[in-house]
């Protein structure tokens, strides 16, 4: 059976028995794919699932209006269900709040209980890495002079106009009150211009710090083409480096930042 | 009839620079086509749909609209200007340029802004006729069209299968570019390109009747599902306006900024108390609807949307106004029915 | 007449001495000095404006301690004094450096002493990250710095200031390249 019709054929079936009340998966509309929420049985056929499926549907997870629907069963690529097991260790998804439509690298897995996606991607997707080409391309920014570094940011930032759609995309952007809007008193420029524009984009790569699962929804999402994922992946990296961990595999991880050992790396306090 | 030769844009932006236009055009740099400020050796392109529309020289992501400093126990407010450089935006697509038409009736509706009517002032649109269009394009659904010159005061018109352009003044201001331009525009004869075909999706007069009577409809849950609350819709709409005052205080200076704000964001209408009259995205998604299909067309006899598609192009969760806008409208007939 | 003269002459070491008072308090500002606009004549040798987040307890005592030592150090360094390292956010880091500031410090208590157990623990993490990040984005690792300082490191304190200084000084104002700074609204 071809994978879309397995997948198809489990989301009409947890409808259809009543495990999961939604389906959240994706559609097609011309080239675009979009979000689709099934909600009967007799809709999944309307699914796809492809490369051009950028989007992380675990985002939904947090939304009021998705969770009135009931128990959601979300279509979850590896990256994304890296966030899931993300969003466990940060206690916003507990055991059976939502089933998972496992779609590997080239297999489908099935539907999965929460519990079981840990496991999977411990025994499948270990390995899970960046891109070569942007691991070459932080090696390249890394190697220029800071001036020219900052060069380069100034002018992918100037083209921010703080639509905060890196931050609505991302399923770890999960706030209710995001920094950049505690405005007593307003720690970061909303002006989409300089400062605050410089400000927002370091923060915001800052507080995934330990936490980016490396799904690229923020930068498939920034409508100014902002290539995000530089400072997410040289995040990521450091913190692998740093303190030997990777997000999203375990769900009884402590928070990289928030949590401590007296072991750590000081060579740069002096 | 002043022609250019296709190849020669970049000469006829020279020129117009030559003569103290600043140039905005449409302008290719890597993957993208954005509209900016032409600078030499800037490759315009006609072809794709620039991500951000022309509003951007007109109505600014943030600008300064006021100023006071603090000198010694002094408080001295100081008069800001709008910085209005003489402009011309070339090669503006139909939906950007009638765009300016409700912007003019928005920005000069009660109170007269003399930021943005200073630019507008300053500035000349020479539209651009399509002849290329994308699937998320609906301008005829919305009383547009690849060719119309609405809100533009020159028209561009591809000719002779993409070798030329043709440039048709239609009022002094784009008179004026035209002599400007100089020897860039040569007399001569030219075929103008037949412009695009841009399918009608819904009946926009339609869309409107049901908005007035749909405000609690439950349809709006539903089309309002996938929507992420950010503001990547309004920020490349060419119509969106609302924007936000805040002020960026240091001890030796202080200004007022006005910046873009979007209705898309739970910010946007939250009260200092904590209610917020719209408290989910169903109510955001409605109220960017209704305002451009309702209340705008109420109040000012326009609609908000010129059919650009932008919002729909840049959208990261697939959102779609004309999208909503054809369930409307199928709503409507199947109640009729 | 004499007793004009000297009333004069009075009068005019009182404003001087206000004149000099409003100076000196201007200068414990951070928000005043690194916002002033108008530079009247490049001094010959560049003083670095340098802010440094200490915690209240070990390094501030420690500042204290040069203080009450009479120990010289440079006066380039203006100290904001927080509870704990644990309790400075990345974004005031940012904040100085948006003001104007050439360099910043963050000093708290050794391993092991913070008073509240661990809040220096969880801010070496975040700052073992931070400054790659800040790298990354084009500051100048010449420009942040962090250290421990105890209570009873006051010589330390003093060394420190005085080493931080002459680094910056030799690197040079920040103000054309600190790609965080928040230029004049133009």
């Amino acid at each position: 059976m071809e994978m879309i019709d397995a997948l198809r054929a489990d989301a009409a079936k947890v409808l259809a028995d009543g495990r999961a009340k939604v389906v959240i998966g994706y559609q097609a509309r011309g080239d675009h794919r979009a979000p689709l929420f099934v909600t009967t049985a007799d809709r999944a056929a309307s699914l796809v699932y492809d490369d051009a499926c950028k989007q992380n549907l675990a985002v939904y997870l947090r939304k009021p209006e998705v969770k009135l629907l009931g128990k959601a069963a979300v279509v979850a690529s590896p990256a994304a269900m890296r966030s899931l097991v993300l969003l466990m260790s940060e206690s916003q998804l507990t055991g059976d709040d939502a089933l998972v439509l496992a779609v590997g690298v080239g297999e489908y897995h099935g539907v999965l209980e929460l519990a079981q996606v840990a496991p999977l991607l411990k025994e499948k997707y270990a390995a899970l890495a960046p891109s070569p080409e942007l691991l070459r391309e932080i090696e390249k920014l890394a190697a220029k002079t800071p001036e020219e570094r900052a060069a380069f940011w100034a002018k992918q930032f100037a083209k921010c106009t703080r639509c905060y759609a890196c931050r609505a995309a991302c399923p770890g952007c999960y706030c209710t009150r995001c920094i950049v809007e505690k405005n007593v008193p307003q720690w970061i420029s909303t002006a989409a211009a300089g400062h605050g524009n410089y400000a927002w984009n370091v923060i915001r790569a800052f507080h995934l710090a330990g936490r980016c699962t490396g799904c690229g929804a923020c930068e498939a999402a920034c409508p100014q083409g902002i290539p995000l994922m530089l400072l997410n992946v040289l995040l990521g990296q450091e913190v692998e480096k740093e303190f030997e961990t990777k997000a999203g595999y375990d769900p009884e991880a402590k928070p990289v930042i928030g949590s401590w050992n007296p072991e750590d790396e000081e060579d740069f306090i002096k | 009839m002043k022609v250019i030769e296709a190849n020669k844009l970049p000469g006829l932006a020279a020129a117009l620079a030559g003569a103290g236009y600043r140039v905005v055009a449409p302008i290719r740099d890597g993957g993208e086509v954005r509209m900016v400020v032409w600078s030499p050796g800037a490759a315009i392109d006609t072809r794709a749909i620039p991500v951000n529309s022309a509003k951007d020289f007109l109505f600014p992501k943030a600008e300064i609209i006021g100023r006071c400093t603090l000198d010694g126990n002094d408080f001295r407010p100081e008069d800001v200007k709008p910085v209005a450089p003489k402009t011309v935006i070339l090669a503006a697509r139909p939906c950007d340029a009638s765009a300016m038409l409700l912007l003019d009736a928005v920005f000069n509706w009660d109170y007269k802004d003399e930021f943005f009517n200073a630019r507008r002032a300053a500035t000349t649109i020479v539209s651009l006729v399509c002849t290329t269009a994308d699937e998320q394009c609906f301008c005829t659904s919305v009383g547009g069209a690849p060719d119309a010159t609405a809100g533009a005061d020159g028209v561009l018109r591809q000719a002779d299968g993409g070798r030329s352009f043709i440039l048709e003044p239609l009022t002094e201001k784009g008179k004026a570019v035209a002599a400007a331009a100089g020897a860039a525009l040569a007399e001569g004869q030219a075929k103008a390109d037949a412009p695009v075909e841009v399918p009608v999706h819904f009946d926009a007069k339609a869309v409107t009747e049901w908005l007035g009577e749909n405000f609690e409809s439950p349809l709006w849950r539903e089309v309002s599902l996938a929507c992420l609350s950010c503001g990547a819709c309004a920020y490349a709409c060419p119509t969106c306006h609302c924007f936000d005052l805040q002020d960026e205080a240091t001890r030796a200076e202080s200004v007022r900024l006005r910046n873009w704000d979007t209705c898309g964001l739970a910010l946007f209408t939250a009260h200092a108390g904590g209610h917020n009259p719209r408290p989910d995205q169903a109510a955001r998604w409605r109220q960017r609807v209704m305002h451009k299909f309702s209340y705008l067309v109420e109040r000012l006899g326009r609609l908000g949307c010129t059919g650009c598609g932008r919002c729909a192009r840049l959208c990261p969760a697939g959102m779609a106004i004309c999208e909503t806008c054809r369930e409307i409208d199928e709503a409507r007939k199947a109640a009729v029915k | 007449m004499l007793k004009q003269q000297f009333a004069r002459r009075f009068l005019s070491i009182c404003a001087a001495g206000l004149r000099t008072r409003r100076a000196d308090w201007d200068r414990t500002g951070l928000m005043a000095e690194t916002e002033t606009k108008k530079v009247e004549a490049t001094p010959a040798v560049f003083e670095p404006k340098i802010v440094a987040f200490v915690c209240n307890w070990c390094t501030y005592a420690g500042a204290d301690l040069a203080g009450t030592s009479r120990l010289q150090y440079a006066p380039n360094v203006r100290i904001v004094k927080l509870p704990c390292t644990g309790r400075i956010d990345p974004l005031f880091i940012l904040k100085a450096f948006e003001g104007g500031a050439d360099a910043v410090l963050v000093s708290g208590c050794h391993p092991g002493d913070c008073h509240y157990t661990s809040g220096n623990y969880h801010a070496r993490r975040r700052w073992a990250i931070f400054r790659r990040l800040l790298e990354f984005t084009g500051i100048d690792m010449r420009r942040v710095f962090f250290s421990w300082v105890s209570a009873a490191e006051g010589a330390k304190f003093a060394d420190l200031i005085n080493r931080i200084t002459a680094d910056v000084r030799a690197a040079g104002p920040f103000e054309r390249t600190n790609p965080a700074r928040r230029r004049l609204w133009k």
